[in-house]
């Protein structure tokens, strides 16, 4: 309650924070006449933590209805630790602290009953000694070592693949964590702190303090068998249904190299195919933030790349076996594209079966190697198995956490994984707000305008473009081409430098705009895009990074066809086009320079969305042990405010006051009434009705 | 109604329908009973109807005693235990609260 904040303002004369929310007001050529903004500070540029369920567990924050509201307090030492966990006088608190103690002070925060949430304030660089709140044996369950494959590779029993993931993402917080980057925001925050919660001379700060209020009421609970429950409740037996969670969704991106009958789904006799596979997805701490550089971005640029090298060699002289490109969506949240396509596969609804699977490489975190050196990764058990002998490693290791082992766990598949680290990763990052444009290295001199920037080829760029060379040519042998034509595989640094660009610092460019259909151009962002896997809503059914990538591979892929739009919508009836063996895409093309919008061209590609929803869901297990489970939980508003509150004996000062004030009055109009006759008797009276 | 114009047969009358009506799962009749006609049975100089009267009042308070008896003890259990009985209470509810189990 904060009905007593005027009082409070006249008396201690606080004009900064007037003066501030005067600078925040939306009309200053009106002023802040609404009393709401004269008490509250909004606070935009926020970013929440959310629940998501799975199987056994939920993870993430809830918040109150209205918001959990606390006294501010900014953390810089261990002694202030100690006076929001003991010694302040007006818990309960809310923290404001900078990333750096982030590591080490939450696990202390979670337990408190003082504590009403958490601010964290994130800079530009990460922690020197790494920070990853991922846990440290990724996708420990959902993998292919269990107790009846493999027993002592399980559980990174042998290598500790994350070794500085400390688990905070998979911790369940009863109190609401926002985070915020460094800027204007942090420091109105850290001004009004600085005004009102530190006492004079060491004594305790005196009313009116600075609260904050967070905001994040999450609707599901326990987990997903629960939600989906409710979910199913409500849909059946309820006027206007309220669902309380969905499942994490949205869509891989496949391609082959000679196009594929998409009508003919199962086995497809005499065709073998070698599959190329990697991830599109990652994930950090706060909702939909995943800047995913080396987990995610590294990968697929360097498969993007390649694809678009092996298009010297498809036309002339393409290899015996098929080639296919797979992009899996939602890998992070326990494989949930991979194991989708292999439940497709295995079921006959995909357009090859698994027994038409020749070998698969998939391309792991490749963007930090050091001096050129990678590694391939192979299944220890596998090679016990197979007839051929081979020269044993030193050290008999896993596979790192991979879409790979997803196919292993349906048939004895031979494939190798791709990756820049031997046994621990090299991302020091892994699945955190910091695994950025920066960390990869992915940075322009000053004073270069973003399309010069476009261009411009970053050092990280020419290793990736000769990994991808080597995983072109190492897949176009693999699929039986020949040696000569091994030379004219090359993948152009310029194309991986402009990709790198769009995927990890501004995905409103030139080249991209150039690609996509004019739907998507609008929706292009200052920012560049988030690799969180997220819900499919009905305003957004297809994630952006899945937009971009599918477009990016179609222009590697595809050819131009001279068609109108609406033939390019309906090419059914036309000569030499087939629906089936090809998808048609508008897009906009090069802005000429005298115009501001391209003209529109016609792509033909073979390229295809499916959908990575998980298998659970479709079979209605939501218990599952086999498939992920995760969900995420539905919420009606985020928002966090600061505000000046005041103390709890003011409070109900004020309000006794004022229920004295409606007692008094109620007496005072009782004997006005019973005595009207002698006080208003002026002339006769009236005749007056009687009831 | 104002019962002070009403005969004593139809007192009586309203006040039998009012009991027989309760049994139909109505507990508030008979609390409208109880209420409306406790100063008829009570408080009232004896008049022939009144021992009739007295006897459906005494049992409609009876009767709604046991209701909110049973009603106070229901809503207890059910309000304490139904984030512990899962998906029988959720099956049970009109409404599930949000956020909460």
């Amino acid at each position: 309650m904060n009905v007593g904040i005027w009082a409070s303002r006249l008396k201690s004369g606080q004009p900064s924070l007037l003066l501030t929310c005067l600078h925040i007001c939306p009309l200053p050529g009106v002023g802040c006449s609404s009393v709401q903004q004269k008490i509250y500070v909004q606070l935009n540029k926020t970013f929440p933590c959310v629940r998501l369920l799975n199987a056994t567990h939920q993870i993430g924050c809830q918040s109150s209805v209205s918001g959990d509201t606390g006294v501010l307090h900014v953390l810089e030492t261990e002694t202030d630790l100690d006076w929001v966990l003991s010694s302040g006088p007006n818990p309960p608190y809310v923290v404001l602290m900078v990333a750096e103690h982030f590591n080490s002070t939450m696990m202390k925060l979670k337990g408190s009953a003082r504590v009403a949430g958490v601010a964290v304030v994130i800079s530009k660089a990460g922690p020197a000694q790494g920070f990853s709140p991922h846990h440290s044996c990724p996708n420990q369950n959902s993998g292919v070592y269990s107790d009846s494959y493999g027993p002592e590779l399980a559980g990174c029993n042998v290598t500790v693949w994350n070794p500085l993931g400390n688990s905070l993402s998979y911790e369940d917080f009863r109190f609401p964590i926002f985070s915020l980057h460094e800027g204007e925001e942090a420091d109105v925050i850290r001004k009004c702190f600085l005004d009102h919660n530190r006492g004079v001379n060491g004594s305790d700060p005196a009313y009116p303090l600075c609260a904050m209020q967070l905001a994040s009421h999450m609707y599901a609970v326990k987990d997903t068998a629960t939600c989906m429950r409710r979910n199913d409740i409500q849909s059946r037996f309820s006027i206007s249904p309220e669902f309380v969670c969905d499942a994490l969704a949205d869509y891989n991106v496949w391609s082959s190299l000679k196009p594929l009958n998409n009508s003919g789904k199962g086995h497809l006799d005499g065709e073998s195919v070698v599959i190329a596979a990697t991830r599109l997805d990652s994930r950090s701490f706060f909702w939909n933030e995943a800047p995913g550089g080396e987990s995610a971005v590294g990968g697929f640029v360097t498969l993007l790349a390649a694809a678009q090298a092996l298009r010297a060699v498809v036309e002339d002289h393409p290899p015996s076996q098929n080639i296919l490109f797979t992009f899996f969506q939602g890998e992070t949240f326990d494989y949930i594209g991979s194991s989708r396509m292999v439940y497709d596969m295995e079921n006959g609804k995909f357009v090859i079966d698994l027994d038409n699977i020749h070998s698969l490489v998939e391309i792991g975190q490749v963007a930090l190697h050091r001096n050129g050196q990678l590694w391939l990764h192979s299944d220890p058990v596998s090679r016990r198995n197979s007839s051929v002998r081979m020269a044993e490693p030193d050290v008999s290791q896993p596979l790192p956490p991979s879409s790979f082992q997803r196919f292993l766990r349906a048939r004895p598949i031979p494939g190798v994984v791709l990756t820049d680290h031997m046994s621990a990763f090299s991302n020091r990052y892994y699945e955190s707000l910091y695994d950025d444009a920066e960390y990869l290295n992915v940075s322009y001199p000053s004073g270069l305008s973003p399309e010069e920037q476009l261009e411009y080829v970053t050092d990280t760029a020419k290793t990736l473009a000769e990994v991808a060379t080597l995983v072109a040519r190492s897949l176009y042998k693999q699929a039986g081409g020949l040696d000569d034509h091994l030379s004219s595989i090359n993948a152009d640094p310029k194309i991986v430098t402009q990709m790198l660009y769009g995927f990890l610092v501004q995905s409103n460019n030139s080249w991209f705009r150039s690609l996509v259909s004019p739907d998507i151009v609008k929706n292009l962002g200052p920012q560049p895009p988030q690799y969180y896997v997220g819900v499919p809503t009905s305003g957004d059914p297809v994630k952006m990074p899945t937009w971009l990538v599918q477009y990016v591979l179609a222009n590697f892929t595809g050819t131009l066809r001279n068609l109108t739009q609406t033939q390019c919508k309906n090419p059914e009836d036309l000569e030499g086009e087939s629906k089936d063996l090809y998808s048609y895409f508008w897009v906009q093309g090069p802005v000429p320079p005298n115009s501001t919008q391209g003209e529109g061209y016609c792509v033909r590609a073979p390229v295809r969305l499916v959908k990575a929803h998980s298998p659970a869901f479709e079979l209605h297990q939501y218990s599952s042990r086999d498939y992920s489970t995760w969900t995420e939980s539905r919420w009606k508003q985020i928002q966090a405010r600061i505000f000046l509150v005041a103390s709890r004996d003011l409070e109900m000062l004020t309000l006794g006051v004022g229920v004295a004030v409606l007692l008094v009055s109620l007496v005072v109009t009782y004997f006005i009434n019973s005595k009207a006759d002698l006080l208003f008797s002026s002339s006769r009276e009236t005749t007056s009705t009687a009831y | 109604m104002n019962l002070e114009r009403v005969p004593n047969e139809e007192k009586l009358n309203l006040c039998r329908k009012y009991y027989l009506g309760g049994f139909a799962f109505l507990p508030f009749l008979w609390l409208v009973n109880v209420v409306w006609f406790f100063r008829e049975a009570f408080v009232k100089p004896p008049y022939t109807e009144q021992q009739h009267i007295k006897t459906y009042v005494k049992r409609s308070a009876l009767g709604l005693l046991l209701w909110v008896a049973a009603l106070t003890t229901w809503i207890t259990i059910f309000q304490h235990f139904r984030a512990q009985w899962g998906e029988v209470a959720d099956y049970l509810s009109f409404t599930i609260p949000l956020g909460i189990p």
